[in-house]
C-alpha cells in the first residue's frame, strides 16, 4: 500500500479542520484509492510537530487546544517553524492554510514556491498569494510539473473552481456572479429581517464570531475581491490581479436603502462579478424570488455558460470542517491523477 | 405554429410594407394585421398587431430580422417585451436637481422612468429607488446612463444584478 505524506502549514480553524477530516476519512481514502494519508508535520505560527512515521490527528488537535503550541506535542514537538520545516521532513504534498495576506502574500507565497521547487504538490485555502501573484505561481507550478489546487480559497465548501474547470469542461464560461463572502451576507440579511442598523448588526456578528474583531477584509469587500481575482484567472483565463478589481464594500449601505429595496421586492447583497469586461465587487439589488436571495452566511455562485446556460451553486463559504472538505477533495483529486 | 406580435412602426406611409416583406421572404405567413389604436405608442409611432404562422425556426427568423431592422417589439405571444431596471441612489437626490435626472434618463430612446420611491432624511442625504422601463436589449444603456449621472452628482449606486 502506498503512502501520501502531508505537511500541514497553519493550524488554525482550517488546519485543524483538515486534521479532523483526515482522521475521519483516511480509512475511506485507503479503501477507495489504496493510499494511506499520513501527516508528517504540522505547524502553527512559531512551532511545529514533526514525525516521519506520522502524527496522530487527535493528539495534534488536543495539543493545540490545550497548550496553544504544537511544540508541546509529546516527543515530536519542535521549535522549527515556517519554511525550515519543508527541509526538515520528507513529504509529498503541502497543505497550506496560513493567514491570507493581501500586502505581500507571505508566508504563503514563499512556502508554495519552495514546495514547487522541491517538486511537491500544494493544496491551499489561502487567497492572498493567488490574488496578488496568480500568474507567477502557475508558471512556477508548471515549470515544476506539480499539482496546485485551491478550491477552498473561493467559497469554502461550495464547489466552484473544480466545477467550472472539470465538471463543465465542455462549456465556455462568460461570467460568474456570486455572493462570495458569508460575513457580509449575514450582516445584510440581518439588517433586512431585523431592521437593525449596520453598526449594531456588525457588533452582533462580532459577538457571534461571524465577523472578525477587525472586520475590514470582509465589510470593505477585500475578501470578495480576492475571490473575484482567483475566479477571473482560474476559470475565465483573465490575467488579472487584485488592483484590477473595482471594490466597494457594505459599510455605506444604509438601513434606508435596505428597507426601500425590500418594499419594492428586492434584497441588497454584496455581489462579486467576474467577466471579460469587468471585475467588480459592490452592493447590488437582487429580486426577492431569485436564486441570489439567500440568507445567513451562505455563499452562492451563478455561472453563465454557452452550452449549459446558467448554473447556480450554493454552500457554506466558511467553517472549519466545511473548508477542510474542499481541501481534502483537492488532495484526493491529486492522488487520483497520479 | 402561430405567433402573435405587437410591434411599433413609424407612422408614415410605406412603413407597414417594409415590415411585411421580410415575413414572406423568411417563409412565414401573415394571418391577420390589426392597428392597435388603443395602445399608446410613442409619438409618431403606431402599434400594430400581427398574427403569423410558420415553422418555429421561420418565426424565430422573422423576430431576428425585426430586431436587426430595429423594429421595436412590444409583445411576443402576450409576453411583454419591456424590461424593468431598478437602482438605489444615495446622496443629495433632491438638491442635485431630481427633474434633471428624470429628463436625462427619459431623453434616451427606449428608456422611461416609471417609478421613484424616496426616503428623505431631514436635511441630510436621501435614498431613492428609481425604476426605469426599457426596451429589451437596452439594459446596458440604462445602466451606463445611471452611472454617468451618479458620477456627476456624486450618488452612491446599488444597481440590479
Ligand atoms: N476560516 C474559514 O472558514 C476559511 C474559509 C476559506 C478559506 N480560508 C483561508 O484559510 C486560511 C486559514 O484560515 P483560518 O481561518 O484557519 O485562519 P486562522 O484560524 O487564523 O489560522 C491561521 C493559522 O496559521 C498559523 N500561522 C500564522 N502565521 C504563520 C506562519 N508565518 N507560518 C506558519 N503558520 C502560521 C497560525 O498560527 P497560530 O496558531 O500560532 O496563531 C494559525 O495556526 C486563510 O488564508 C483563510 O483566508 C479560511
Amino acid at each position: 500500500m502506498e503512502e501520501c505524506k502531508l505537511v500541514l502549514m497553519g493550524f488554525g480553524a482550517v488546519g485543524k479542520g483538515v486534521a479532523k477530516a483526515i482522521q475521519m476519512k483516511k480509512d475511506m481514502v485507503n479503501e477507495k484509492y489504496g493510499i494511506s494519508l499520513k501527516i508528517v508535520a504540522a505547524a502553527d505560527s512559531s512551532t511545529s510537530a514533526i514525525c516521519q512515521d506520522g502524527l496522530d490527528e487527535e493528539l495534534l488537535l488536543k495539543t493545540k487546544e490545550e497548550t496553544c503550541k504544537l511544540a508541546n506535542y509529546p516527543e515530536c514537538g519542535s521549535e522549527l517553524s515556517g519554511i525550515e520545516i519543508l527541509d526538515a521532513v520528507d513529504y509529498d504534498i503541502l497543505i497550506e492554510a496560513t493567514p491570507t495576506n493581501i500586502k505581500d502574500a507571505e508566508p504563503a507565497k514563499s512556502l508554495t514556491l519552495k514546495a514547487f521547487a522541491d517538486g511537491k504538490d500544494v493544496v491551499t485555502s489561502n487567497k492572498g498569494h493567488l490574488a496578488l501573484f496568480y500568474k507567477e505561481l502557475i508558471e512556477a507550478k508548471e515549470a515544476a510539473g506539480v499539482d496546485f489546487k485551491f478550491e477552498a480559497s473561493v467559497g469554502g465548501a461550495m464547489p466552484i473552481i473544480n466545477l467550472c474547470q472539470e465538471t463543465l469542461a465542455s462549456c465556455g464560461i462568460s461570467s460568474i456572479k456570486g455572493i462570495l463572502n458569508g460575513t457580509t451576507n449575514y450582516i445584510l440579511s440581518r439588517m433586512t429581517t431585523e431592521g437593525m442598523s449596520y453598526e449594531n448588526t456588525l457588533a452582533e456578528a462580532q459577538q457571534l464570531g461571524i465577523a472578525e474583531t477587525d472586520p475590514t477584509q470582509d465589510v470593505e469587500g477585500i475578501d470578495a475581491a480576492c475571490k473575484v481575482v482567483i475566479l477571473a484567472n482560474s476559470v475565465l483565463g483573465i490575467d488579472a490581479t487584485y488592483s484590477d478589481v473595482e471594490v466597494r464594500g457594505i459599510s455605506d449601505v444604509s438601513l434606508d436603502a435596505i428597507e426601500l429595496a425590500k418594499e419594492e421586492g428586492y434584497f441588497v447583497k454584496l455581489i462579486g462579478g467576474v467577466s471579460e469586461k469587468q471585475l467588480k465587487v459592490s452592493p447590488r439589488l437582487v429580486k426577492k424570488n431569485s436564486p441570489y436571495a439567500i440568507d445567513g452566511t451562505l455563499n452562492l455562485a451563478n455561472v453563465t455558460t454557452d452550452l449549459a446556460d446558467d448554473i447556480t451553486v450554493m454552500g457554506k463559504g466558511a467553517g472549519s470542517l466545511e473548508t477542510a472538505s474542499a481541501m481534502l477533495t483537492d488532495l484526493i483529486n491529486i492522488i487520483k491523477n497520479k | 405554429m402561430r405567433m402573435n406580435l405587437i410591434l411599433e412602426v413609424l407612422d408614415i406611409p410605406g412603413q407597414l410594407v417594409s415590415i411585411l416583406n421580410p415575413i414572406s421572404e423568411l417563409g412565414a405567413n401573415v394571418v391577420t394585421i390589426v392597428h392597435k389604436r388603443e395602445i399608446k405608442a410613442e409619438e409618431s409611432k403606431a402599434a400594430i398587431e400581427i398574427a403569423l404562422e410558420g415553422e418555429r425556426e421561420n418565426l424565430q427568423a422573422v423576430i431576428d430580422k425585426f430586431k436587426e431592422m430595429g423594429v421595436n417589439l412590444i409583445e411576443v405571444d402576450d409576453k411583454v417585451r419591456k424590461e424593468k431596471l431598478s437602482a438605489i441612489l444615495y446622496g443629495h437626490i433632491i438638491d442635485k436637481d431630481l427633474r434633471d435626472t428624470f429628463d436625462r434618463i427619459n431623453a434616451v430612446d427606449g428608456l422611461v422612468v416609471s417609478d421613484l420611491q424616496i426616503k428623505l432624511n431631514g436635511e441630510l442625504e436621501s435614498t431613492a429607488l428609481i425604476t426605469i422601463e426599457l426596451d429589451i436589449g437596452k439594459r446596458e444603456i440604462a445602466y451606463n446612463k445611471i452611472m454617468e449621472i451618479a458620477k456627476e452628482k456624486d450618488y452612491l449606486v446599488i444597481d440590479e444584478v
